[in-house]
């Protein structure tokens, strides 16, 4: 139910970008020509458990996927991501936010995520594989020190196994 | 052959008379500093007249005297190897050199046009360059070629590093790329982040973009190509920016296509005088570094027909904007074309994963 809602949020998105957005994808800037490269290097290697492609014609928006690692209560959940380059990408870090929901200390009811690397210590040789990996490492360790629930962090330090039911079950609500 | 028999000839002629007057023969043959030189070696005076034999023997002696003189303190022992051994072994130190990478092209030159006589040197040069085209035309088949160009690649542009410049903690990235690095993201290195002393005073590794220029002429090529055209973009992005604020605002105004044709146009106008501007400004520079690299022959050959490249290269960008142009005005559609197709895979790819994903959901 939610895949099919993210589809059609993804396709309307496609239609404005159709409209308005095009220019960044012919006019093709450094940030472009970098993204394009990383592009062409997730079709050809792609990361175990992830994908990721831009949403339509602006290559500056895309769509990303990540599988829950087995052994985690997201296990066989599927999680999709939004990802927007900002125009100097490769010295800014990519905004990344959840589409699914997820029952996860570093992730808040709006999607946003808490991680390092996509803050402070960005840097410009990380590219959006690196990122996805490291997305799949919160999963299978969560951090409960620099949460953004608080709630969940507390229960996850103090009852991991209530924690993990809750977290199964979220996924077979929202990511399965 | 008949050069060499006519080379003998006089010889044999010779050799009777220095076999009789041999001391005065070691005198004028032998410069004091080889013979001093030879006694140091343990040589008698017979050795001595045994290598003048030698030294007789030697094909154009009378041509450069000297020379040989100054080549034998090297070549020393006068084995008794045959007359034609030694031949064979003198011409193969010429042509040794030539090196697949083909570096020293020039010299090698230089050399053989001193040290052959007309007639031999001409055959033998043509004969090398014919060998050497053939190398320079051929791709390098190195296998390893794509580990190399992951190697060679800057972490931050993905791109084969242009101009790289490396850290104090031994990470190269092309030079504008560490460069905005540093000013944008701190001056720590983007691998390791180890601090950079300083960001700004980089300095191009000049091995290092001497090695990616001669591994991969064809990307350096294209990227000093892309890096005018980046640099008008650049200079036209900052009034596109703030346009494009405008344009969020005001959409219907800035899609009007009559005003987006004209800054076309202006972009075309201003991207044709810093194109010429960058040749006649090149020049100087890229003489200097010819020198600098002047034993880097085949990239320099390629330099010095850059000019004529360079005036190309504008002509192409300028036919690519009119392109672009057309293609603006008949619609945005068609432009998009060739970004489309890897674009429609990875779609095709992710609804492909999103339907899976809602049948998997349906039977629970």
């Amino acid at each position: 139910m939610l895949g099919g809602g993210g589809k059609s949020s993804s396709s309307s998105t496609t239609a404005a970008a159709a409209g308005g957005t095009w220019v960044s994808t012919t006019s093709v800037s450094a940030s472009g020509r970098r993204i394009q490269r990383e592009m062409s290097e997730l079709n050809a290697d792609p990361p175990p458990h992830c994908s990721a492609a831009p949403k339509g014609d602006n290559l500056f928006h895309w769509v990303a996927t990540v599988i829950g690692p087995p052994g985690t209560p997201y296990q066989g959940g599927i999680f999709f991501l939004d990802i927007t380059f900002p125009s100097d990408y490769p010295f800014q870090p990519p905004k990344v936010v959840f589409k699914t929901r997820i029952y996860h200390c570093n992730v808040d009811a709006a999607g946003n995520l808490s991680l390092d690397i996509l803050k402070d210590s960005w840097s410009p040789a990380l590219t959006i594989t690196k990122v996805l990996t490291a997305i799949r490492a919160i999963f299978t360790n969560p951090d409960p020190y620099t949460p953004l629930i608080s709630g969940v962090a507390r229960l996850y330090l103090a009852d991991k196994a209530k924690h993990d039911e809750i977290a199964a079950e979220w996924t077979l609500r929202f990511a399965k | 052959m008949a050069r060499e028999e006519s080379k003998i000839s006089p010889e044999d002629s010779q050799q009777p008379n220095s076999a009789a007057g041999n001391s005065q023969n070691v005198d004028d043959l032998f410069s004091p500093r080889f013979k001093s030189a030879a006694a140091m070696a343990g040589w008698d005076e017979e050795a001595l007249i045994i290598a003048s034999l030698v030294v007789e023997d030697t094909p154009d002696r009378q041509q450069s005297k000297h020379r040989k003189r100054s080549g034998l303190t090297f070549n020393t022992p006068p084995c008794s190897n045959s007359r034609r051994k030694r031949r064979i072994q003198r011409r193969s130190i010429v042509s040794t050199p030539i090196a697949p990478l083909n570096l020293e092209e020039e010299e090698d030159q230089q050399q053989i046009s001193k040290q052959e006589n007309e007639k031999e040197s001409m055959e033998e040069k043509t004969s090398v360059e014919d060998e050497k085209k053939a190398k320079v035309n051929e791709p390098a088949p190195l296998h390893c070629m794509d580990k190399l160009r992951e190697e060679l690649s800057c972490a931050i542009c993905l791109e084969i590093c242009y101009e790289p410049s490396t850290t104090p903690c031994g990470h190269s990235f092309c030079k504008k790329c560490l460069r905005s690095a540093a000013d944008k993201c701190g001056k720590r290195c983007p691998k390791c982040r180890q601090l950079i002393s300083n960001g700004r005073s980089c300095t191009v590794n000049t091995v290092l973009w001497n090695t990616i220029q001669l591994l991969f002429p064809k990307e350096v090529e294209a990227r000093k190509a892309a890096g005018r055209e980046i640099e008008c973009q650049g200079r036209e992005s900052g009034s596109r920016s703030s346009s494009s604020s405008r344009r969020t605002r005001t959409r219907a105004r800035v899609q009007d296509p009559a005003l987006a044709a004209r800054l076309q146009r202006e972009d075309l106008a201003q991207l044709v005088n810093t194109n010429t501007n960058t040749t006649r400004r090149g020049t100087p520079v890229r003489g200097r570094r010819e020198n600098d690299l002047s034993r880097l022959v085949s990239a320099g050959r390629r330099r010095r027909g850059t000019p004529g490249q360079d005036e190309d290269a504008a002509i192409a960008l300028r036919l690519q904007r009119e392109e672009f142009m057309e293609a603006f005005r008949g619609g945005s559609g068609q432009n998009n074309q060739q970004v489309r197709i890897p674009l429609s895979s990875a779609r095709a790819n992710l609804r492909a994963m999103a339907t899976r994903a809602i049948n998997r959901g349906r039977p629970v």
